[in-house]
């Protein structure tokens, strides 16, 4: 007897729940998002005060139109009636805002983007993202009241993501030596950041079926116990697909995210740490032979442990950054008071993309970025809450690897613009420019919205695992 | 001139101070949340729901409430009776150890299955997997 006793799916689990849709308040969130809209208005007083040097509003339209989404996305949700979190959407709300006054205060002829015949800058173009991301974020905490079509086709989201991958790899468009960006016809983006929420949504099926396999100890390797070296398999692949990114994208950062992101849903699958530092001296390991072997990595490394080596040339971005760290001191220059250009450009070149923390480091001091980094905080605090109260295990994975994306990713550029790890181009969630980065990040905000409501269908019955996965003393 | 500056700084560390006060509200929110989850009863970990059992005990559609040691078999003395043909007296102890549950099957003629694997020994159990006695199958789910 083996695994073909099937499990006929159960007319009581299946059962499709029609919702009887009733508002409910959210006297929370709307709290909350009162704080934020006052909070963002005095912050456009205070940067109108600045730069133009009148009490007002600096950007009057753009700001009505970001806060009026963010109510109408508040009162959308109130008409749902479905009970999810009331906390993540006032949080992204003031780090987009945070984001739109920072892209207000930088040039606007940065970015500049035709739609429709009108020429947007950079803060508009922001504000679009902002506007969309919202609606996405908002529409799939209302929409999406079951993960089984994520549960079912995990490997069919993996194969995906891997053509995807590899589409990039191959199709990819070279940008400051990283080859990041994939264009199809009239839209380009960055499908790693699509990858990463991909990633999660394999990983979470993967671990949580495979789970009490890999608690198993079973190769011995030295004084190291490891899990049976089937289950084994999965983590060497990801680690030679990390590296590959290193190799084919020069892309330290999405690599380092996604290694991070799978070391962390391992811990939290099987609780043995042990695993989580092989894989990091493996990742460590790999990520020194590379130096060794590419150019530019090597050349990021040699700006991390001493950038001032070429100030002017290779280290000029991070030396700048260090310096509006310092002008900005414990309480910044006030929002709009920083070195907006020098001799007309950027002080720190890319700044709206890779550097938005030390802009902010210059305009809020350090009082101001631990602000920032405590709101990213709040996001993993709910993620890990909605993953410890969630009905089984593939949703507790799947929330905790959702908000860790979120938390890591912060986590490697902020620490990248303080020179505490080497600079990679990823970006700060919901902060940085950036159209793919936004949408991406909202998604991941939305399944979270999704997966807090207590009141969704049940997990379907689990499926059996494929045979040739099973060890022979399993039988 | 002066004053200007004076009330432009006030503005600009208002700023900042709204930004600790969402965040010292979210926090309290969110203390308040883990202290009501902390006080929680923790005593029972986990529920069976019972998805199919052809003979009626367990009833279909139940959900039984689970001890940190329950044992499961046909015999009337145990927690989870399971009145089934292919069951054995003593069939089977589920058992909440640290965090995790774990189902030792008590050595039966026709063995336990979870998620259709058989189980020999001592096997961890998550939340969402399902086990099968005889002709009975329940799922393991976190007590709501």
């Amino acid at each position: 007897m083996t695994a073909s006793g099937t499990l006929p799916v159960t007319g009581s689990a299946r059962r499709l729940v029609l919702p009887r849709i009733r508002p409910r308040p959210r006297w929370l969130e709307f709290r909350l998002l009162v704080l934020v809209a006052v909070t963002v208005i005095v912050g456009n007083v205070s940067l109108a005060a600045t730069l133009d040097g009148r009490w007002g509003l600096h950007d009057a339209a753009g700001l009505a139109l970001y806060l009026g989404a963010l109510f109408a996305a508040h009162v959308a949700q109130v008409l749902a009636g479905r009970r999810t979190d009331q906390i993540l959407l006032p949080t992204i709300g003031l780090l987009g805002g945070i984001s739109l006054l920072l892209m207000e205060r930088l040039p606007q002829d940065t970015i500049r983007q035709s739609i429709f015949g009108t020429t947007l800058g950079l803060a508009q173009v922001q504000l679009v993202w902002l506007l969309l991301g919202l609606a996405i974020a908002t529409i799939l905490g209302i929409v999406v009241r079951s993960d089984s079509w994520l549960r079912r086709y995990k490997y069919t989201w993996a194969a995906l993501g891997i053509a995807l991958l590899l589409l990039t790899f191959v199709m990819g468009s070279v940008v400051n030596g990283q080859r990041l960006t994939l264009q199809l016809g009239p839209i380009s983006g960055q499908p790693s950041e699509l990858l990463k929420v991909i990633l999660v949504v394999f990983l979470a099926g993967y671990l949580s079926e495979n789970r009490a396999l890999l608690v198993e100890q079973d190769t011995r390797l030295g004084p190291l116990r490891l899990p049976p070296v089937p289950y084994l398999a999965p983590m060497v692949a990801m680690w030679a697909i990390a590296l590959l990114i290193v190799v084919v994208q020069r892309d330290l950062g999405t690599a380092l995210l996604f290694f991070g992101v799978f070391l962390a849903l391992l811990y939290v699958a099987t609780g043995r740490i042990a695993l989580v530092l092989i894989g990091l001296a493996l990742f460590v390991l790999g990520s020194i032979v590379m130096g060794q072997l590419v150019d530019t990595i090597r050349t990021r490394f040699e700006i991390w442990l001493d950038p001032f080596a070429d100030p002017l040339g290779a280290g000029y971005q991070v030396v700048q950054a260090l310096h509006a760290f310092a002008r900005g001191g414990l309480l910044g220059m006030g929002l709009g008071n920083g070195l907006p250009e020098v001799a007309g450009r950027l002080p720190i070149p890319e700044v709206h993309t890779d550097f938005p923390l030390a802009a902010l480091g210059e305009e809020l001091g350090i009082i101001g970025v631990i602000g920032v980094l405590g709101l990213f905080l709040v996001v993993v605090e709910r993620g890990l809450r909605i993953g410890a109260s969630a009905a089984d295990d593939y949703r507790s994975l799947l929330a905790i690897g959702l908000a860790l994306i979120i938390g890591i990713q912060a986590f490697i550029i902020a620490a990248g613009n303080l020179k505490v790890l080497p600079l990679t181009g990823v970006t700060l969630p919901f902060i940085s420019y950036g159209g793919s980065s936004l949408l991406a990040n909202s998604l991941v905000v939305g399944l979270l919205l999704a997966l807090s409501d207590k009141g969704v269908e049940p997990p379907p019955p689990p499926r059996v695992g494929s045979r040739w996965r099973l060890p022979r003393r399993a039988r | 001139m002066d004053g200007y500056v004076l009330v432009l700084w006030a503005v600009r560390l208002l700023f900042l101070a709204l930004i600790y006060l969402f965040l010292a509200r979210v926090i309290l929110t969110l203390l308040r949340d883990l202290r009501a989850a902390a006080r929680e009863p923790a005593s029972r970990p986990g529920r069976l729901v019972v998805l199919a059992s052809p003979t009626g005990e367990p009833p279909p559609g139940h959900s039984i409430a689970l001890d940190v040691v329950t044992p499961l078999g046909r015999d009337v003395n145990n927690a989870v009776v399971i009145d089934d043909p292919f069951a054995s007296a003593e069939h089977a102890v589920l058992t909440f150890r640290g965090r995790t549950w774990f189902l030792e099957d008590l050595e039966s003629t026709n063995g336990t299955y979870v998620n259709g694997r058989r189980v020999s020994g001592v096997a961890p159990v998550g939340y969402g997997d399902e086990l099968q006695i005889g002709e009975v199958r329940m799922r393991l789910e976190r007590s709501a």
